[in-house]
C-alpha cells in the first residue's frame, strides 16, 4: 500500500462523500426542527432526474443544481403539509415520498426520452482547477482545487450549519423547536414557521444532493442511481450525533469505507469480493457500538406538534 | 382540505404505479404482411404478446437497452405486441412476471441468469405461458416441471474471447480489466474467456498479459461505482476494459474518457457489449455484439407453432448470434487485420488449438 494508493483513496473518499454531505445536512435541518425524514432517497431521486434534464436542456449544470433544489422543495412540501399541518405520521409520509418520487422521476424520464432511447449524456460541472486553467499535480492541490464548486459549497454549508446552530439566536430557536416545541411556542417562536423553513431547507439540500450525482459526478441518469445514499445519510446523522461536524465526519467515514472496499476489490487477488463489500457495514456497527448512545437526538423528533394540545 | 389532500395523494400513488408498470406497445406496423411463412402466427386471429422484465434500465446504453431492442426487433418481425418493466428490484422479479401471466401474455422474456428462480416458480404456476430465459443455464429447462421454459444461451466463453483477443492485441501496459455487475455464471464465463483469450493472443505477440481480478459492483445501475472501479483499475495499470455491468460500464467509460482527455490522447480503451456501441464514447474501440433478437425470434416462432419449451437455444459465433462490431480507427490496420484472423479462428473452432 503505497502513497499513490492512499492519496487516490482519499480523493475517491471526498468524491463519494460529497452527495452524502448534502443529504445528511438535509436530514439534520429536518430533525433539528423535530421532523424525522426517511424520504431523502426519494427527494434525491427526483432532484437527480430534474438536475439532469435541466442541465441537458440548458447546457448549464449550475441551473441543473438549482432546478434540483427547486423540485426537492416542491416535493417535500407534500411531506411538510402532511406532517406539520395534518400531524400525520412522519415515518409513513417519508416512506410515501420514497415510493412516489423515484417513480415520478422514472415516469418523467420515459415521457421525455421515450422507450428504448440511446444513452443520453450531459457535460459535467467543471472543476475549480479547470475554471482557473491550471492542472494540479500534487495530492494537496488535487484535493483543494480539482473539485467541482459544489464540493466547496458542501463544506461551506457544514461550517455555516455548525455556526448557525451553536452561535446564533435564530439557530438556537431552531433547535429549541426540535427539542420542545410547546415551550418554544411560549417563548414566542413561530414553531410552524420553523418547521416549514426546515422542510424547505431539507428539500433543497436533498434535491441538490441528487442533482450533484448527474451534474458533477456521472454524465448519465439511470433509475436507482441514488443507490441507498438517502438511507446512509440518515445513518450519518445518527452516527454524527446530530451535529454538523459529526455529520461531516460520518459522511467522510462512509465515503472512505466505500472507496476502500472498491480499491481493495481491485487488488484482492483471490480474496472473495463479498469480504470487502462488508467493510462499510462492519465499520458502522463497530463505530456505533464504540460511540454508544450518550448523546441522543432532539427530544421532539418524530412527534406531531398540536398547538391546542395540553 | 384533508379530503383534497387525500385525493392528491391517491393520484400520486396511481402515478407511481403507472411509472413502475412499463409500457405496452402494439406491433410497429399492424398492416404489414409477414414476408415469410414462419413469420405468420399459426392462429391468424390471435395477436401474440410478449412481456420483458429487466432489473436495469432499458436506456442504460448497455445490456438493458440491447435486450429491449432485441425484443422490439423480434416482435416487429413476428407481429407481436410488447410490454416491459425495467429497473425492478430483485424482490419484485416474481411479482412482475406473474402480473404479466395474469394479463394473458403468451411469452415472458427474462434477460438474465438472475431471474431463474422467479421464472421457474412462475412457470410451475402458469403452465400455459412460455418463459424465455436469456443467459439461462443449460439445466434450467429440465427443471421446469411443465416444460414451458427455454434457455437462450449465448456462449459466454466466446463472448469473452471476442473481447479478450482485441484486448490482448491492444494493451500496451499488458494489464487489462473486467468489471462485473453481479456474480452470475455467465459473467464469470465471460471473464474467464476474456482472460484466457487475452493471455493467448498476448503470448502470440510476445507479451505477458495480466487480467486484474474480476470486481463486482453488485448493481447494474450504479454508474458512480463504474467510475470508481475504472479509476482504481487504471491506477493498477489497466489500459483495456471490458464489462458485463450495464450502466456501471457507462460510468467506467466516463472515467476512461476523462483520463484520456487529461492525457491529451486516447491511450486507455474500452470494449463494449452486447450491441455495437462504437461512437458512444471516445474510448470504445470495438463491441462484442450478441444478436439476441434472433434468439427471441426463435422463441416466438416456437410459441406460435406450439413447440416451445424444454430446450436450450445456443448463440455462438458459428451460428451468427455472436460477432464483433465495427472497429474504431484507434485500432491500427495491422492489429485490426490480426484481430480478424483470430475471429476467423474462433468461428472455425481452431482458436487456441
Amino acid at each position: 500500500m503505497d502513497w499513490e494508493f492512499i492519496s487516490n483513496l482519499l480523493l475517491a473518499s471526498v468524491r463519494m462523500a460529497t452527495p452524502l454531505i448534502f443529504l445528511a445536512l438535509a436530514e439534520l435541518y429536518s430533525q433539528r426542527a423535530g421532523l424525522v425524514h426517511i424520504g431523502l432517497e426519494g427527494l434525491a431521486a427526483i432532484g437527480s432526474l430534474v438536475g439532469f434534464l435541466v442541465s441537458l436542456i440548458t447546457g448549464s449544470p449550475l441551473l441543473g443544481v438549482a432546478a434540483g433544489a427547486a423540485v426537492g422543495i416542491l416535493v417535500n412540501m407534500i411531506y411538510a403539509y402532511a406532517t406539520i399541518n395534518l400531524c400525520a405520521e412522519q415515518i409513513v409520509y417519508g416512506m410515501a415520498i420514497n415510493i412516489f418520487a423515484p417513480a415520478l422521476a422514472s415516469f418523467i424520464y420515459r415521457v421525455y426520452f421515450g422507450a428504448g432511447s440511446e444513452l443520453v449524456q450531459v457535460a459535467l460541472m467543471r472543476s475549480l482547477a479547470a475554471i482557473l486553467g491550471v492542472t494540479p499535480q500534487s495530492f494537496l492541490l488535487k484535493l483543494l482545487l480539482d473539485q467541482p464548486p459544489m464540493v466547496y459549497l458542501a463544506y461551506a454549508l457544514v461550517l455555516f450549519t455548525a455556526v448557525y446552530f451553536n452561535r446564533t439566536k435564530s439557530g438556537l430557536n431552531f433547535k429549541a423547536v426540535g427539542e420542545y416545541p410547546k415551550a418554544s411556542a411560549t417563548l414566542g417562536i413561530n414553531v410552524i414557521g420553523v418547521k416549514y423553513a426546515a422542510s424547505v431547507i431539507c428539500g433543497a439540500l436533498a434535491g441538490i444532493g441528487g442533482a450533484y450525482l448527474t451534474t458533477c459526478y456521472a454524465t448519465t441518469y439511470t433509475d436507482g442511481n441514488v443507490a441507498g445514499r438517502g438511507f446512509i445519510a440518515l445513518a450519518a446523522v445518527i452516527f454524527g450525533r446530530w451535529s454538523a461536524g459529526g455529520v461531516l465526519l460520518a459522511c467522510l467515514f462512509f465515503g472512505f469505507c466505500d472507496a476502500l472496499q472498491i480499491r481493495l476489490q481491485v487488488g484482492s487477488y483471490g480474496i472473495p469480493y463479498q469480504f470487502f463489500q462488508m467493510i462499510p457495514y462492519i465499520a458502522t456497527v463497530v463505530v456505533l457500538a464504540l460511540i454508544g448512545m450518550k448523546k441522543a437526538g432532539p427530544k421532539g423528533v418524530g412527534k406531531p406538534y398540536l398547538r391546542e394540545e395540553r | 382540505m384533508k379530503k383534497l389532500f387525500a385525493l392528491l395523494l391517491t393520484m400520486a400513488m396511481v402515478l407511481s404505479l403507472a411509472a413502475c408498470g412499463g409500457k405496452t406497445e402494439a406491433p410497429a406496423d399492424d398492416d404489414k404482411t409477414p414476408s415469410t411463412e414462419t413469420e405468420k402466427p399459426a392462429d391468424s386471429g390471435k395477436t401474440y404478446k410478449v412481456a420483458m422484465i429487466c432489473d436495469s434500465s432499458i436506456s442504460d446504453g448497455g445490456w438493458g437497452m440491447a435486450c429491449y431492442n432485441a425484443m422490439m426487433d423480434a416482435a416487429e418481425k413476428h407481429g407481436w405486441e410488447t410490454t416491459y418493466s425495467d429497473s425492478i428490484d430483485q424482490s419484485a422479479y416474481y411479482d412482475n412476471i406473474v402480473s404479466y401471466c395474469d394479463l394473458g401474455y403468451d411469452l415472458i422474456y427474462a434477460p438474465g441468469n438472475q431471474y431463474t428462480d422467479a421464472v421457474l416458480q412462475a412457470a410451475e404456476e402458469y403452465p400455459d405461458v412460455a418463459f424465455a430465459l436469456l443467459n439461462g443455464a443449460d439445466s434450467t429447462p429440465a427443471e421446469a416441471v411443465n416444460g414451458n421454459v427455454t434457455s437462450l444461451l449465448p456462449n459466454a466463453t466466446q463472448i469473452g474471447w471476442i473481447a479478450g483477443a482485441l484486448a490482448g492485441l491492444m494493451t500496451e501496459s499488458n494489464t487489462i480489466a473486467f468489471i462485473g455487475g453481479m456474480e452470475l455464471d455467465t459473467t464469470k464465463g465471460k471473464y474467464e474467456g476474456y482472460k484466457e483469450a487475452a493471455a493467448y493472443v498476448g503470448a502470440q505477440e510476445g507479451k505477458e498479459v495480466k487480467t486484474l481480478d474480476i470486481v463486482y459492483s453488485n448493481s447494474f445501475s450504479a454508474s458512480d461505482k463504474g467510475i470508481e472501479f475504472a479509476k482504481a483499475m487504471m491506477d493498477q495499470g489497466a489500459d483495456v476494459f471490458f464489462g458485463d455491468a450495464s450502466a456501471v460500464d457507462s460510468g467506467a467509460r466516463q472515467a476512461i474518457d476523462e483520463v484520456n482527455a487529461a492525457a491529451g490522447s486516447v491511450k486507455v480503451y474500452d470494449i463494449a457489449q452486447p450491441s455495437d456501441s462504437l461512437g458512444q464514447n471516445e474510448c470504445i474501440i470495438c463491441s462484442q455484439v450478441t444478436d439476441n433478437s434472433g434468439l427471441v425470434g426463435l422463441s416466438m416462432e416456437a410459441v406460435e407453432n406450439g413447440t416451445f419449451g424444454g430446450e436450450t437455444i445456443y448463440g455462438t459465433l458459428q451460428n451468427g448470434v455472436l460477432s464483433a462490431g465495427a472497429i474504431s480507427e484507434l485500432v491500427p490496420a495491422e492489429i485490426a487485420e490480426k484481430y480478424q484472423g483470430y475471429l476467423s479462428q474462433m468461428a472455425d473452432d481452431s482458436f487456441m488449438k
